[in-house]
């Protein structure tokens, strides 16, 4: 070949990896994606990837890929490969006979952050127009819940106050809990570029991560603290602005709400979160937290981005609510180069918090229980709705266990893999008499269902996705639905056959109808879409084509103040001990997203095929470990083999490892401790023992169990 | 900075980032065109649909000025400037089309064709295969034997993408996306003059080097030396 062949057709899109949502032209020879090129008028990315989005597509194509419906009446059966119809009719039936003898609230249904707005809603509305309940989650549940209630609470809206630009406007950059180089890397590079034009950067982080230190770019201040004293140290960061009057008090008085800051000062302005009381407890130099203070609220522009090593904590809300608190006392909201962001891990978490996928609200998050709202939702789907918030997705696998919850319609996620205490993930599902799986491949979920419906990449259909910067996107059909129908049709066609009479010409009649019955989404239409590229929420009547920095001029609560939380530290039950005595924190890498289910079918695996033990040279050397050996770790949950990597990226103390894996089964370790406010598990923070060991042990690996399951 | 990002249009390679400034206005071929101070006279050029001929200058990459395909006359001045790196000025006259750039751009161009595999001209869609089209280069005058790099190495070692010197025309725009766009420094340009060669980290094979594979070099590279594997059906050979 002396020459590239060129592609015939290219197609504008989302990527459908992390919360980034960079815009991509797909292109394409006959029905084969041949190349995607990163959009220059993508106003996430201005044409830039990362290897994910850029070249990690072909996933879609892999061999295993499921093409027909599946079903089995015990998960001890094979799988039987049916037609569409049968599929949605025995689903049905089934959903309807465990209705009819274990009541209305024995089933549920459960969206992702991969699924597109639209089936979002659509999963939302069946479990509660066609289902008859409000047992609906998403695994925002397990990321960043936190972030909706924590933010919510201080500053009215639980979403970044920030578009991705803004960071080209900030002179201090503070980065808690996440490694945007490698998590979302095409922000990463954007930040890169602002220090390099002399930014300064604060991160707070038990790993020296790659935003740490890197080419041209060198955090100025790094607390590299012990896992799960994001509150102490957040605190003590606090104190300081309280005690040296860094705040903005200027700011406070016009836009907040004094007695609450008065309250906040007393708290946080305590000798207990002095830091040189802090310091040991979290692990760092006091000087250093004077430092990132000091370099926070001197500014002018400061902005915090952060990640799940905020949420992911027995204290998450309430780490949310202290990053609100800074961004208050400081002025640091409501202009270009400020803001408190989250970070999204995946590419629709935004979507999936906004669009009613939660058991206690609809749309907008108001609230279940609220009769106006619910009249609303009534009148456009012509069902009564049940007023009782339903169960969160930890709540439907405890009452699995507990022999009360017998169905659950699943889309796009794998919690076998991803949610914390895998045993008991797995004890939930054997005891389900219905489990309806809705994905691209069999996995480790799949394991423990009776129906599974072939879904479609996101290279396969239409809809739209709002990323961390609440911006929404178009997702573009590329090419035909390999298994013939794109997801929300399946969705719908599941509804249908439970008795709900609906039908959309195109997705884009479902984003009309979120529009309708959501307010921050009142203006959003594929039309509007088609025509100015994208556009963040609030997009309105006041703001036509969406609105790019929130909280210009008062903050989206009753009073249009913000206000402050107390937010006291309690450290974690989770606590070493003479049998554990290391704290094992989790992340992920830039090469493997997530679970793996999309990267670990593309050649990215060549840079990462599996997960290991990152442990500092002080405790591989009390172990007698040496870089490479194959290790045990224990917690009081479980253990699980896997490679030691001897790493200065770890403190002595802390071990860190990621989740990309199913054979790694990394979740067979973490607690079952989560979130006091949302459930969202403690992943960041598990007491474990390390131990050499001579080989691995049989474990049972996802290829096993694929090919046992297909043939 | 700001608006160096924003603004780009997919369709329209303005050749430099659009800066914001104030509005200056000045003659392009008789036409008037009026752009923010700071930008380029090729991204004026370009916004007024007069795109110049270009190689090392994209876009998303601050000018470079090396590749001597977009010079241009300006009344007043001396020499022939490369409208990449030179900024606008109020009430400049700009010529992009004379009988002396026409021989100069096609003295370049000749050089830059006599070290490309001549066999891998036709059916080439390049931008350096579509500039020599738009230009009407299609020989050079040198003699067929002397010093080139036609033996070196393909390294096919990443497994997206793979890098053909012997098809690079040492623009720079691959190591500028790297350090500009990507952040990551994984790519420089090693030796000088004739021995000036793209390497990854210390001449080491992509795959074995700092590059994280996000692509910015690829698509930043003009001539497909370094190209997407998805591109092709079956092996990689030269023709």
């Amino acid at each position: 070949m002396p020459n590239p062949i060129k592609p015939e057709k290219s197609v504008i899109t989302t990527c459908a990896y992390c919360g980034v949502g960079c815009g991509f032209k797909a292109e394409t020879r006959g029905e084969k994606i041949v190349r995607m090129i990163p959009w220059k008028e993508g106003k996430a990315n201005h044409g830039h990837s990362c290897i994910k989005g850029r070249f990690a597509y072909d996933y879609y194509n892999a061999p295993d890929r499921v093409l027909t419906p599946l079903i089995r009446a015990s998960i001890d059966d094979p799988w039987k490969a049916v037609s569409w119809q049968e599929a949605f009719a025995y689903a049905a039936s089934e959903f309807k006979r465990i209705q009819a003898k274990f009541g209305v609230k024995s089933i549920g249904a459960v969206s992702s952050s991969r699924c597109t707005n639209e089936e979002i809603f659509l999963t939302q509305k069946l479990a509660r127009a066609v289902l008859g309940n409000n047992n609906i989650d998403n695994c925002a549940r397990i990321c960043h819940s936190p972030t909706q209630f924590g933010l919510t609470q201080t500053i009215g809206a639980g979403a970044a106050s920030q578009h991705f630009d803004s960071i080209l406007q900030a002179d201090v950059i503070m980065i808690v809990g996440a490694n945007p180089t490698e998590g979302h890397p095409v922000f990463g590079s954007m930040m890169k570029r602002r220090i390099r034009e002399g930014a300064k950067l604060i991160v707070i982080d038990p790993r020296k991560t790659e935003t740490v230190e890197s080419a041209h770019c060198r955090a100025d201040v790094h607390l590299a603290i012990r896992p799960g004293t994001n509150v102490a140290i957040l605190d003590s960061i606090a104190h300081v602005i309280v005690r040296e009057k860094l705040y903005n008090e200027a700011f406070v008085r016009a836009r907040c709400e004094v007695a609450e800051f008065d309250n906040w000062k007393a708290l946080v302005g305590d000798d207990k979160y002095a830091p040189e009381v802090i310091g040991p407890i979290a692990n760092v130099d006091p000087a250093d937290i004077r430092r990132a203070a000091r370099l926070y609220a001197g500014g002018p522009n400061s902005t915090i981005y952060y990640g799940l090593g905020v949420t992911e904590h027995s204290q998450g809300s309430t780490g949310v609510m202290c990053l609100g608190n800074l961004g208050l006392s400081c002025g640091m909201l409501g202009r270009e180069g400020v803001g408190v962001n989250p970070l999204r891990g995946q590419g629709n978490v935004q979507g999936g918090s906004c669009l009613g996928s939660w058991p206690h609200v609809f749309s907008g998050y108001r609230f279940v229980t609220d009769q106006a709202t619910r009249s609303s939702f009534e009148a456009e789907w012509g069902v009564t709705l049940d007023a009782e918030p339903g169960l969160r997705l930890p709540n439907m696998l405890d009452a699995a266990v507990a022999g009360s919850f017998k169905g659950m319609y699943i889309m796009g996620e794998d919690p076998v893999q991803s949610d914390p205490n895998q045993h008991h993930v797995i004890a939930a599902m054997k005891n389900m008499e219905c489990v309806v799986l809705h994905d691209l491949f069999l996995n480790e979920t799949s394991k423990y269902a009776h129906v599974f419906f072939p879904g479609s990449s996101s290279l396969e259909k239409d809809g739209t996705f709002t990323n961390a910067e609440r911006r929404v996107s178009r997702v573009r059909k590329v090419i035909e639905p390999l298994a013939g129908l794109q997801d929300w049709e399946i969705t719908v066609k599941f509804m249908n056959a439970l008795g709900y009479e609906l039908s959309y010409d195109n997705p884009g009649e479902v984003l009309d109808e979120i529009a309708r019955l959501s307010p921050n989404y009142s203006g959003m239409s594929f039309a509007l879409i088609d025509q100015i590229g994208s556009a963040q929420w609030p997009c309105n009547k006041d703001a036509p084509q969406g609105t790019e920095v929130l909280h210009r001029e008062k903050f989206p609560r009753a009073n249009g103040l913000g206000t402050f939380m107390l937010t006291e530290y309690v450290p974690t039950a989770e606590r070493t001990s003479d049998r554990f005595p290391l704290l094992l924190t989790t992340g992920r890498i830039l090469t493997q997203y997530n679970v793996g289910t999309q990267t670990r079918r593309t050649p990215n695996s060549l840079w990462h095929p599996e997960d290991v033990l990152e442990i500092n040279e002080q405790d591989a050397t009390a172990r007698g470990l040496q870089d490479g050996d194959w290790v045990q770790l224990a917690s009081r949950f479980g253990q699980i083999q896997l490679r030691a990597r001897i790493s200065k990226r770890v403190n002595p103390g802390v071990v860190y490892t990621t989740f990309h894996h199913a054979k790694s089964k990394a979740n067979a370790v973490t607690s079952d401790l989560s979130d006091w406010a949302t459930n969202c598990p403690e992943y960041k923070v598990t007491a474990v023992d390390v131990v050499r060991i001579r080989a691995p042990a049989e474990t049972e690996s996802f290829e096993a169990a694929r090919l046992e399951a297909t043939e | 900075m700001w608006h160096e990002v924003r603004g780009l249009k997919d369709d329209v390679d303005f050749g430099t980032p659009p800066r914001d400034g104030p509005p200056v206005s000045l003659e392009i071929d008789g036409q008037r065109v009026t752009v923010p101070a700071g930008s380029s006279v090729m991204l004026a050029a370009a916004s007024a649909g007069l795109a110049i001929p270009k190689l090392c200058a994209t876009d998303m990459l601050e000018a470079f000025g090396s590749c001597r395909v977009c010079l241009i006359e300006i009344e007043g001045r001396n020499g022939f400037p490369a409208s990449c790196t030179t900024p606008v000025a109020e009430g400049m006259k700009v010529k992009t089309r004379s009988e002396a750039l026409t021989r100069l751009r096609k003295g370049v161009l000749g050089l830059y064709l006599s070290d490309f595999p001549r066999n891998e001209i036709p059916g080439g869609w390049s931008e350096f295969h579509e500039t020599l089209k738009a230009e009407g280069v299609t020989s050079h005058p040198y003699a067929e034997g002397g010093a080139n790099h036609f033996d070196a190495k393909v390294d096919d070692s990443n497994p997206y993408f793979l890098f053909d010197p012997t098809k690079c025309i040492v623009c720079s725009r691959c190591v500028r996306a790297c350090a500009e766009v990507q952040g990551t420094f994984a790519l420089t340009i090693e030796g000088r003059g004739f021995e000036s060669k793209v390497v990854a980290s210390q001449n080491q094979p992509f795959l074995q080097s700092e590059c994280v594979s996000c692509g910015a070099c690829v698509q930043a590279c003009p001539s497909h030396a370094l190209v997407e594997k998805s591109l092709f059906d079956g092996e990689y050979k030269h023709a």
